[in-house]
Formats: structure tokens, C-alpha cells, sequence
């Protein structure tokens, strides 16, 4: 499969809003044909980080290079770069067919030409057919698919989506989430996408880059990120966990020892970086890591059963006073009160440096 | 929204109507007055007939003044358009304060008596050598003309969304073409509307152009009032009556369009 796109680079870059560090220094690179997440709650500096690759903010410092060339200080209509908006931003007086060839019109290309590209980039989006259509007559979804084409519309070198599914409701959301990873498998153009859903960076996601606080946590691809999370901020953010304080006793290599009241022992388990003997450290136990034992492991009362489907998810309340969140295949229902042992795997905790 | 009982209902649609009739009737009584076949206005006419208009449309002074008229709204809705379009976008991108303070200061003409800035315009244009002359008269009107046009394409400036602007700037386009293809279609309704307003606030201007007017580019309200004083022929009525509907026709027209606009954008 050939890339279409360019690859993407960072150096250094960051935004300060007079004294606010909207970005703090940051590098990145993104593969020619990548599709990278920047995942963070509201805040965090995803959207200054897209604004600054699309020219729509100028950086305070640092560099940009899209391919070979050095972008920083290029004009937004000079960067040949694709962008979704989150409230789409349609041309709202016009049809669906000039919105797509809007790009195209503006680079002054053929009228054949321009027409030809419009109908195949609407067929890609599946809208054939609807390009005289009024915008202001199309569903949520179809106007996502119109800001879509029309991003596309100009072959861009980079497309950027900033939040673009976050109008839609949780049915569509899903639908268009692998319409959308589905297009890219076929057309490989380089990508960044901008979301606070975690399960929407984990289904598109080539790589994610999770942010907080106008400064990148971690960046790697989802089992990474899942399996082996570099702070508790991370393992919080991404799937469900249980987090338990406690102090780290010793290190060597990669993993670590570490003192954890809540489970009222000891546990040795792979450690993230930034663990250090005598420093405060954050146990993870993932909910589907804890299982039932009938015997061995530590007792526990059933606090409350939540189904969910096909799982179900048991809050269990340790004689430490400690509560766990316990996931497993559904099953009869465990009544509130009830006595039981659970266990872990003890090759699946980590050690993480605290939030 | 909370029904009325009956009774208040039928009071407030008499009450509404009876206040209505009150600011509309002298007007309109103009109308009829036309009609007269009578050398004076009377009302009722005794007796009806277009022999008035005749006269108002073979009459070398009528139709100068009606011509004028025409022309000096013209020239001033178009400078007052392009300033006041200008004036709105340029104030939208000030800092609050700013934009405030210079606000008031387009609006003036609207808060200050007509005959203090009349007699602004008057001492000003005698150091300019505009007066009695047509360019004089247009730039006066603008004068007045300019608060509506900036109100109006003001508020339809909200309806501009930053992101189309950033959008159109991400597709290639550079910064006249957004305003071409984005800006002004979005502007249209807002520039249309502060366009009648400016028209007819020429159209109908007579303080002012008291002040400005020379022999040559006499207005139809001037000559109205000169008629009025030396002649009082039905003839007057006619041109009042010119003027009356023109206005509604005007208002009509940027009425349905703006309609039109909306029915298509929801």
C-alpha cells in the first residue's frame, strides 16, 4: 500500500498565550501515511498543538517541517494541509458539491478537472449524488462526511480532525469512527486527530499521543500505552484501572518493590520510569487482571455487581477497607455482601511514577 | 407564551390600531389629496383625477428635483455602503473599548439634533468650498446615512463564523478571495438593509439639504417645501406621494429578500 501524504515534524515547539504555556516545548514526529491521536482532556494543549501544524497560530518557539520543507512560519493557504473542524465550519451558502470544490476553485484548476475530483472524493465519503444539495439540509453525519470531502478534495499532504465526531450521537459515532479508519487503511495519508474519547484513539490509532497540561505525557501505540502506561495520569486515562498509593521499597532494572496498605502487602511487579526506591509509587491493577479464587488470594466483601452485557464488573471492598474494581464474563450475579477471595495474574501489575 | 383574556385582547388590538392610525393617517391623507382636480388641495377632493401628475411629470422643476433626489441617494448609498461596510468589519476586529467608544462616535449623527449637524456640515463644506454643489450634498447625506449601514452590516457580522474564515484560508485561499466568496455573501442581507436605509435617509433628507442645496441640485423635499410656501398646488401632494411609496416599496423589497435568505438558510 503506497502512503499518500508527507511526513510531519516537531521540534521544539511551543505557544504561550502572554503568560499562560498553552504548549510547552514539544517534539513529535509522525510517519509519512501515520495516523497519530492526540488524546487529553479539554486543556491539555491538543488543539494549540493542531492549530500550530495547520498555521492557524504562529508558535512562540520551535519548528515545524511538513516534508522537507520548514512550514513555521508558512501561511495557513500555503500548507496544503486538510483540516475537519469540529463544528465541520460549512460554507453554509453553498451547495455540497461547491463546498468540496472549494479548494480546487481557489487553486484555480480546470473546471473538468475540479468536477471529476469532486464527484470521486463525494464517493469516497459515500455521497454521490448529493452534490446539489443545500448543506444546511444534511444530517449531522452527512455534513462530517461533506467536511471530510472536502479536506480531501485538495490531496492535502496532512489532514488534521479536530474532534470531528464530537456533534454525533454514541450510535453514528461509532459507525463513522471505522468508516473512517477504513478510509485510511486505503489511502494511508498522513494523519493527526484530536479527541477526548479514549476509545476513539484506541480504534483508529496507528500511534496516540496522550497530553496533559499543554505538555505530552506519553506518545505510543495503544497496547503500549494500555500495557505499559509511564504514570498513573496515562493508566487513568486509558482503559479502566484500580490505582493504589503506596511506597516503593527497591528497584532493579525494570521492576520494583513496593509497600501497598491497601492490599495490606508487598508486591513485585515491572516498574515505569521515574519509579524510585523510597519514592511514593501507584499500583495498577487492571479490573480484568483481579479474578475469584476459592482459595488463596485475599478475602473481600461484594459491595455492588454492574452489568455490562457481555461482562461485569464487581466492586469488592478489602478488609484493608481498600475497594477494587473486579471485571470478568458475565455470570450470576454475585449478591452485595457476600464473602469472597480474589487473586491476581502478578505478571500483569506495574509500578508507575505518580500522576 | 401566556394568553390574554379576551376582553384585553380586543382592547389592546383597538388600542394598537387606534395609535396606528393616529401616526399613520396624516401621511397616507396625502395620497388622496393627490387626486385633486382642484387648483388647491382640498380633502376630500371634490372632484378626482390624474391631471396632477400630468403637471408633476411635464414640470421642468419637479422632474430636476425628482431627478436630483434620485441621484444624490444613489451616490450616497453607495459611498455610505462601501465606508460603512468597511467601518463595521474594521471596528469588529478592535479590542471592546475601543470598538465601543468608536461606535458611538459613527452613531453620532443619530443622537445629535439634525439642525446641530446640519449646521456643522454647513460651516465645514464653506471652508471646503462644497456648498451648493452636488458632491457636497452627497457627502452630507453620507454623513447621516453611514449609522445605518454600519448598525446593519454590524449585526450581520455575528453571523460569521471564525472557523468558515480559517476553513477558506486552510482550502488555499488568500485573504480578498475569503472576503469575496465568504465575507460578503454572508454580509448580503445586512449590507442590502443598511442599503435601503441609506437611500431612503437620502431620499427624505430636508434639514441638511436646506443647508447644502444651490440652485442646481435642488432635492425633491426642498422643492416640496419651496411649493409648499409659494404655491400649494396638488402637485405637492404628488411628490409627497413619490416619495411615500417609494419608501414602502423599498422596505418591501429588502423585506423579501432578507425572507428569502432566511427560508433558505434554515
Amino acid at each position: 500500500m503506497t502512503n499518500t501524504g508527507l511526513p510531519l515534524q516537531l521540534s521544539a515547539v511551543s505557544k504561550r498565550y502572554e503568560q499562560v504555556a498553552a504548549l510547552r516545548p514539544t517534539d513529535l514526529t509522525v510517519d509519512a501515511g501515520e495516523f497519530v491521536t492526540l488524546l487529553g482532556p479539554s486543556g491539555s494543549g491538543k488543539t494549540t498543538l493542531l492549530n500550530l501544524v495547520a498555521g492557524y497560530a504562529e508558535p512562540t518557539s520551535g519548528q515545524v517541517r511538513l516534508g522537507d520543507r520548514d512550514i513555521t512560519w508558512l501561511p495557513a493557504r500555503h500548507r496544503n494541509i486538510g483540516m475537519v473542524f469540529q463544528s465541520y465550519a460549512l460554507f453554509p451558502h453553498m451547495t455540497v458539491g461547491q463546498n468540496v470544490a472549494y479548494g480546487l476553485k481557489v487553486r484555480g484548476r480546470p473546471k473538468q478537472e475540479i468536477e471529476r475530483r469532486v464527484d470521486e472524493v463525494l464517493a469516497i465519503v459515500q455521497l454521490s449524488g448529493l452534490a446539489e444539495r443545500s448543506v444546511r439540509k444534511l444530517s449531522g453525519g452527512q455534513q462530517q462526511r461533506v467536511a471530510l470531502a472536502r479536506a480531501l478534495a485538495i490531496e492535502p499532504d496532512l489532514v488534521l480532525m479536530d474532534e470531528p465526531l464530537g456533534a454525533l450521537d454514541r450510535q453514528l459515532r461509532k459507525s463513522v469512527q471505522l468508516e473512517l479508519r477504513r478510509l485510511h487503511d486505503a489511502h494511508r495519508r498522513t494523519t493527526i486527530y484530536v479527541t477526548h474519547d479514549q476509545e476513539e484513539a484506541l480504534v483508529l490509532s496507528d500511534r496516540i499521543v496522550v497530553m496533559r497540561d499543554g505538555g505530552v505525557e506519553q506518545i505510543g501505540t495503544a497496547s503500549e500505552l494500555y500495557d505499559r502506561p509511564a504514570n498513573a495520569f496515562v493508566a487513568g486515562f486509558i482503559g479502566e484501572s484500580n490505582l493504589l498509593p503506596g511506597r516503593v521499597r527497591a528497584t532493579a532494572s525494570d521492576r520494583a518493590e513496593m509497600e501497598v496498605p491497601g492490599l495490606g502487602c508487598r508486591v513485585s511487579a515491572g516498574a515505569s520510569d521515574g519509579v524510585a526506591a523510597g519514592g511514593e509509587g501507584s499500583l495498577l491493577i487492571r479490573p480484568e487482571h483481579l479474578e475469584l479464587r476459592s482459595d488463596g488470594g485475599i478475602p473481600g466483601v461484594v459491595e455492588e455487581t454492574v452489568f455490562l452485557g457481555e461482562l461485569q464488573s464487581v466492586r469488592v471492598r478489602l478488609e484493608t477497607g481498600e475497594r477494587l474494581w473486579l471485571r470478568r464474563l458475565a455470570a450470576p450475579t454475585l449478591p452485595a455482601g457476600e464473602s469472597i477471595r480474589i487473586g491476581w495474574q502478578p505478571e500483569r501489575l506495574r509500578i508507575l511514577a505518580p500522576a | 407564551m401566556t394568553q390574554l383574556p379576551l376582553g384585553l385582547r380586543v382592547a389592546a388590538h383597538v388600542g394598537a390600531s387606534l395609535v396606528l392610525a393616529f401616526l399613520m393617517l396624516p401621511i397616507l391623507a396625502v395620497i388622496p389629496a393627490s387626486f385633486n382636480e382642484a387648483r388647491f388641495i382640498r380633502l376630500p377632493p371634490e372632484a378626482y383625477s390624474v391631471e396632477w401628475y400630468g403637471a408633476f411629470a411635464v414640470d421642468q422643476e419637479w422632474r430636476s428635483a425628482l431627478w436630483n433626489s434620485f441621484w444624490v441617494a444613489a451616490w450616497t448609498t453607495l459611498l455610505s455602503v462601501v465606508t460603512g461596510t468597511a467601518a463595521a468589519l474594521g471596528l469588529s476586529r478592535l479590542p471592546q473599548r475601543l470598538n465601543l467608544a468608536l461606535m458611538g462616535l459613527f452613531l453620532a449623527p443619530l443622537i445629535v439634533p439634525l439642525i446641530v449637524t446640519a449646521v456643522a456640515i454647513y460651516r465645514t463644506a464653506l471652508d471646503l468650498q462644497l456648498n451648493s454643489t452636488f458632491a457636497g450634498l452627497v457627502l452630507s447625506h453620507a454623513v447621516l446615512a453611514l449609522p445605518f449601514v454600519v448598525i446593519n452590516v454590524g449585526i450581520a457580522l455575528r453571523a460569521v463564523d471564525e472557523t468558515w474564515l480559517q476553513a477558506a484560508a486552510g482550502l488555499g485561499a488568500a485573504p480578498w478571495t475569503i472576503f469575496r466568496t465568504i465575507t460578503l455573501p454572508t454580509l448580503a442581507p445586512g449590507i442590502l438593509g443598511g442599503g435601503v436605509f441609506a437611500f431612503i435617509t437620502s431620499f427624505d433628507e430636508f434639514t441638511v439639504s436646506l443647508f447644502m442645496v444651490g440652485y442646481q441640485t435642488k432635492t425633491l423635499p426642498i422643492k416640496i417645501w419651496e411649493a409648499v410656501r409659494f404655491e400649494f398646488t396638488p402637485a405637492v401632494a404628488v411628490a409627497a406621494t413619490v416619495i411615500i411609496v417609494l419608501t414602502i416599496l423599498l422596505f418591501a423589497l429588502a423585506m423579501a429578500v432578507n425572507r428569502q435568505q432566511g427560508e433558505a438558510r434554515t
